[in-house]
């Protein structure tokens, strides 16, 4: 935690006081730029959390509400990223766990389960959809078999390039378990390309 | 060659593009891999593995992008309004308590005068005072911030809740 501490604490640029200064004075103009600007990557981070890209269109407008809700907690003095992919984390736990609720009522209503028809699970489409070659094919099956905090640990890490001190501000976690969840969804991601045989 | 060295080949490997490397860890597995096809196989795997992360395009439904913008600008515009008409209300607020403070000051004294001239006790015309200049005075100073209260408008000016 001393680490995160230390990482967090250092000067960020000054657009990051420009996007604080922004939010905290309601400016729609600019906050409207910001969401043209980080719609595709907070998308992007949305579907690697819900598998779902309907899902993820709704959180990502959740998500700007959100922000300029706690618009004031934002000071400016860190990278804008983090903090915002930090609020969509929440929203996309809170509607995985509404959703894990609804799946164990369902069970629990057996007699009623043709009328709730709810979807089946469906984690690999997305990934499928925007997968462009052979690799990025078996790539998109092992993405569909981690868990979220796998997929999200490279997303941040690799797309994002985010630093381990930034995901573990994301995450709410230490470094090393977010070091390790990279190294871990790394090596999935090996041994569904090499067939296994060379994962660690 | 020891097995060890192949595994802290790979563990540096990850290393290499989890964290980054020291220069020296560098050196030793750029030459490790140069001498192993086996860990130069894990290298290029992993390459491979980040590389396929990037490959990945979702598709934007510009409509849909657009759509969230106005939402969003929309919700920053009516909270401006809304913090803008609340801080003119706080305002109002302090002023009219600072005029009913300052006006009570002012009539305190001919009202006293009045008092001794009608013989009225002390108690009674203060008493007086109280419940028909001060506290209605104070009432109405305070009646606009808690207008939504009283007349059970719950939610905020766009009449929605995150």
């Amino acid at each position: 935690m001393v680490g995160m501490v230390t990482a967090f604490s250092r000067v960020a640029e000054p657009e990051s006081q420009c996007i604080a200064r922004a939010l905290r004075r309601r400016d729609s103009e600019f906050i409207g730029r910001m969401v043209s600007r980080y719609h595709y990557r907070l998308l992007r981070y949305l579907v690697y959390w819900t598998s779902r890209r309907e899902q993820a269109e709704d959180l990502v407008q959740e998500t700007w509400l959100r922000v300029l809700e706690h618009a004031g907690q934002y000071n400016g003095r860190l990278r804008f990223e983090p903090w915002l992919f930090s609020i969509a984390r929440n929203l996309a736990i809170d509607h995985l766990r509404k959703q894990q609720t609804a799946r164990a009522r369902h069970r629990m209503c057996r007699e009623d389960e043709a009328g709730l028809n709810l979807p089946a699970p469906d984690f690999e489409s997305p990934f499928f959809a925007a997968a462009r070659s052979e690799d990025a094919k078996r790539i998109a099956a092992a993405l569909g078999a981690l868990e979220p905090i796998y997929r999200e640990a490279l997303l941040l890490r690799f797309q994002e390039e985010l630093s381990l001190a930034e995901i573990a501000q994301v995450a709410g976690a230490p470094i090393s378990t977010v070091s390790s969840r990279i190294h871990r969804g790394l090596s999935m991601l090996e041994a569904s390309l090499g067939g296994g045989a060379d994962a660690a | 060659m020891p097995l060890e060295n192949h595994e802290k080949a790979r563990f540096l490997l990850h290393r290499s593009l989890v964290e980054g490397i020291s220069l020296e860890d560098r050196q030793w597995l750029d030459a490790h891999v140069g001498q192993c096809a086996e860990c130069g196989r894990y290298a290029d795997l992993s390459a491979r593995a980040v590389r396929a992360l990037d490959w990945f395009a979702l598709e934007l439904d510009p409509a849909a992008a657009l759509r969230v913008e106005n939402v969003v600008r929309s919700r920053a515009e009516g909270m401006r309004s809304a913090e803008a008409h609340a801080k003119s209300l706080w305002i109002g607020t302090a002023v009219a308590i600072f005029l009913t403070f300052t006006g009570s000051a002012v009539t305190w004294r001919p009202l006293a005068w009045l008092a001794s001239q009608w013989n009225l006790p002390s108690r009674v015309w203060q008493i007086v005072f109280a419940a028909f200049w001060l506290l209605p005075s104070l009432l109405l100073a305070f009646l606009p911030l808690f207008r939504r209260r009283l007349l059970g408008e719950d939610s905020d000016s766009n009449g929605q809740t995150v």
